[in-house]
């Protein structure tokens, strides 16, 4: 029961924290309405046209196949500070996973995915 | 573990045999790399052995398990031919990430560490939020991929933040740990375990597709195409509720009070709206995916009534579900093939041209819907024995209700295709290899149901 009840108070705390914090802001905030406040960027050029257009895959992609490398560093750090340790086994292991990672990236090049037209 | 490297091996060769426009020798290539991973998956029966620190398990429920849904894959693989024949060109991506979902559902079923549950569960849905919306032009399609992709990765927060409240309760994701934990306060839970295992049940119900988070399933279903919405209901449905009981029945089988009755108002709740609105639909694919929810409350029900037997008698559901599911699924694809509707008007006078594809819908119908001597009937009627056995009688009651409405809906495409007259369309030809595959469905389904006792008994 103690633990229910200590779920309760951190419930209702967390509760009433964000509804006071929206609540005091709402009432003592001052309030002001400006034409340009209500524009995507406030300074810089102006917006024109709308933002519902299609704009090419390519960007998608070429982000894809950088986070794939991201990635394989993420994954390779942590094997060179012990690299003496592991041996031949973590070497093995290593280059089997650069060769995986090495296929997809062949998979994109041969459906010209880094072709950019 | 090693019929995972296999098949995952066989999908990269079919992805770059694809990539330099060989066509021919894919199909071939899964219907050799499918049945050895089989066999090599069955090797390991009875040797339970642990894989990189306790991550994965192969242990008997895994093995069975994996089995069916290395089989029911290599089912699905049949139609593929006859379902993709007017597309020209090399479906390698198609058929590649249906294995690497299929991977994802192999890792589901035997993991003994959380994080293995949720890379497994990521693995298979994001595969199959591609595949959803693989019909690019299909404004249906492309509707369906988002819907389920929105929702699913909204499940899966839900599912990693239970993960991380119940690493922070227990102080590890092992299975064996948590077990370990929860026995040893047995009397003072800690209130973030039981909040974590609530987050978590919640993200592995919208998998299974069941109440109150079945709400995508219809749209999705009926968006996607046939194919992989038969792949989906029968691979995706049967691999999560197989990773929901492993998690349950290893780890949290000793605080059964505090889950019971959440996951028992869920699994009346999905009886009772899968089997009534199934009940409105004349859209026979629509009808599928809420008979899909339906079947999913009563595989909860094998959660619920946990035991030892409880194992086999879901395996034993799983199998007549699939079964079922994709003979229908198959007579399905025929009939669009020729009709250009899903409608249950298609339907009409099917049995005049096709008399064997006719009967095997029927006996699929007849299964799904519990009439003996078929397997759907066994594998009920022991789920509500073992259920009654733990005392769960309210839940039984509403079950056997909710099969006797689903009847009704069960029975309306045989009445069309038996006794309505049949509408201008001529026979539909199907290839011998279709036809073989819908008899060898409908003998498992007549021979199962006469021994159920084998699958039971088996884990």
């Amino acid at each position: 029961m103690s633990s229910l009840s200590l779920f309760l108070t951190v419930f209702l705390t967390g509760i009433v924290l964000v509804v006071a914090g929206l609540g005091i802001a709402i009432l003592l905030a001052p309030k002001s309405f400006n034409l340009q406040k209500g524009e995507p960027y406030e300074c810089g050029i102006i917006t024109h046209g709308t933002s519902w257009m299609q704009f090419k895959a390519g960007y998608y992609l070429y982000a894809i196949l950088y986070l794939m490398f991201d990635v394989e560093t993420i994954f390779l750090f942590p094997w060179a500070t012990i690299v003496r340790d592991l041996g031949y086994q973590g070497l093995y292991s290593i280059l089997f996973f650069i060769v995986i990672l090495g296929l997809g990236l062949a998979y994109a090049w041969k459906k010209n995915v880094l072709k950019w037209d | 573990m090693y019929a995972i490297i296999t098949i995952s091996i066989v999908a990269i060769i079919v992805l770059f045999l694809g990539a330099i426009q060989k066509k021919t020798p894919l199909l071939p290539i899964i219907f050799v790399g499918l049945p050895v991973a089989f066999i090599i998956n069955l090797l390991g029966w009875n040797q339970s052995i642990h894989y990189y620190n306790e991550m994965y398990i192969a242990d008997n429920f895994s093995i069975a398990f994996n089995a069916v849904l290395i089989f029911t894959t290599l089912l699905v693989f049949i139609f593929a031919p006859v379902y993709y024949k007017p597309v020209k060109r090399p479906l390698e991506d198609i058929y590649a990430l249906i294995l690497f979902a299929l991977i994802g559902a192999l890792t589901m079923t035997g993991f003994g560490n959380i994080l293995m549950l949720f890379v497994g569960i990521e693995t298979m849905s994001l595969s199959l939020y591609i595949l959803a919306g693989s019909k690019k032009f299909d404004p249906n399609s492309n509707e369906a991929a988002m819907k389920y992709f929105l929702t699913g990765s909204f499940a899966s927060g839900f599912l990693l933040f239970g993960i991380a409240l119940i690493y922070g309760a227990c102080g590890s994701m092992n299975l064996e740990t948590i077990k370990e934990f929860v026995v040893a306060h047995h009397n003072n839970i800690p209130a973030m375990l039981n909040i974590g295992l609530l987050l978590v049940a919640i993200g592995m119900t919208f998998k299974i597709g069941a109440a109150p988070f079945h709400f995508w399933a219809p749209d999705v279903y009926e968006g996607s195409p046939t194919l992989i919405t038969t792949f989906m209901a029968t691979v995706g449905k049967v691999a999560a509720i197989a990773a929901f009981f492993r998690l349950m029945s290893s780890s949290f089988s000793d605080m059964e009070s505090s889950w019971v009755v959440t996951l028992t108002i869920f699994a009346i709740a999905t009886i009772l709206i899968g089997n009534l609105s199934a009940f409105y639909q004349d859209n026979v694919k629509r009808m599928f995916a809420y008979s899909g929810i339906a079947h999913a409350g009563y595989m909860l029900i094998a959660i619920i009534a946990l035991k030892q037997q409880a194992a086999g008698v879901l395996l034993l559901y799983s199998i007549s579900y699939t079964i079922a599911t994709i003979t229908a699924f198959a007579v399905l694809i025929l009939v669009r093939e020729e009709t250009g509707t899903f409608s249950i008007n298609a339907f009409k006078g099917l049995a005049k041209h096709n008399p064997t594809e006719a009967f095997a819908m029927t006996i699929a119908m007849l299964s799904l819907a519990g009439i003996p001597p078929l397997v759907g009937f066994a594998a009920k009627y022991n789920l509500f024995i073992a259920a009654i056995e733990q005392g769960h009688l309210p839940l039984v009651i509403v079950a056997i209700v909710g099969s006797m409405i689903s009847v009704y809906y069960y029975i309306r495409p045989v009445v069309a295709m038996y006794f309505n007259l049949p509408s201008a369309t001529s026979a539909i030809d199907s290839s011998s290899n279709y036809k073989k595959q819908i008899f060898l469905a409908a003998f498992l389904m007549i021979v199962l149901g006469l021994i159920p006792g084998v699958i039971i008994n088996l884990i």
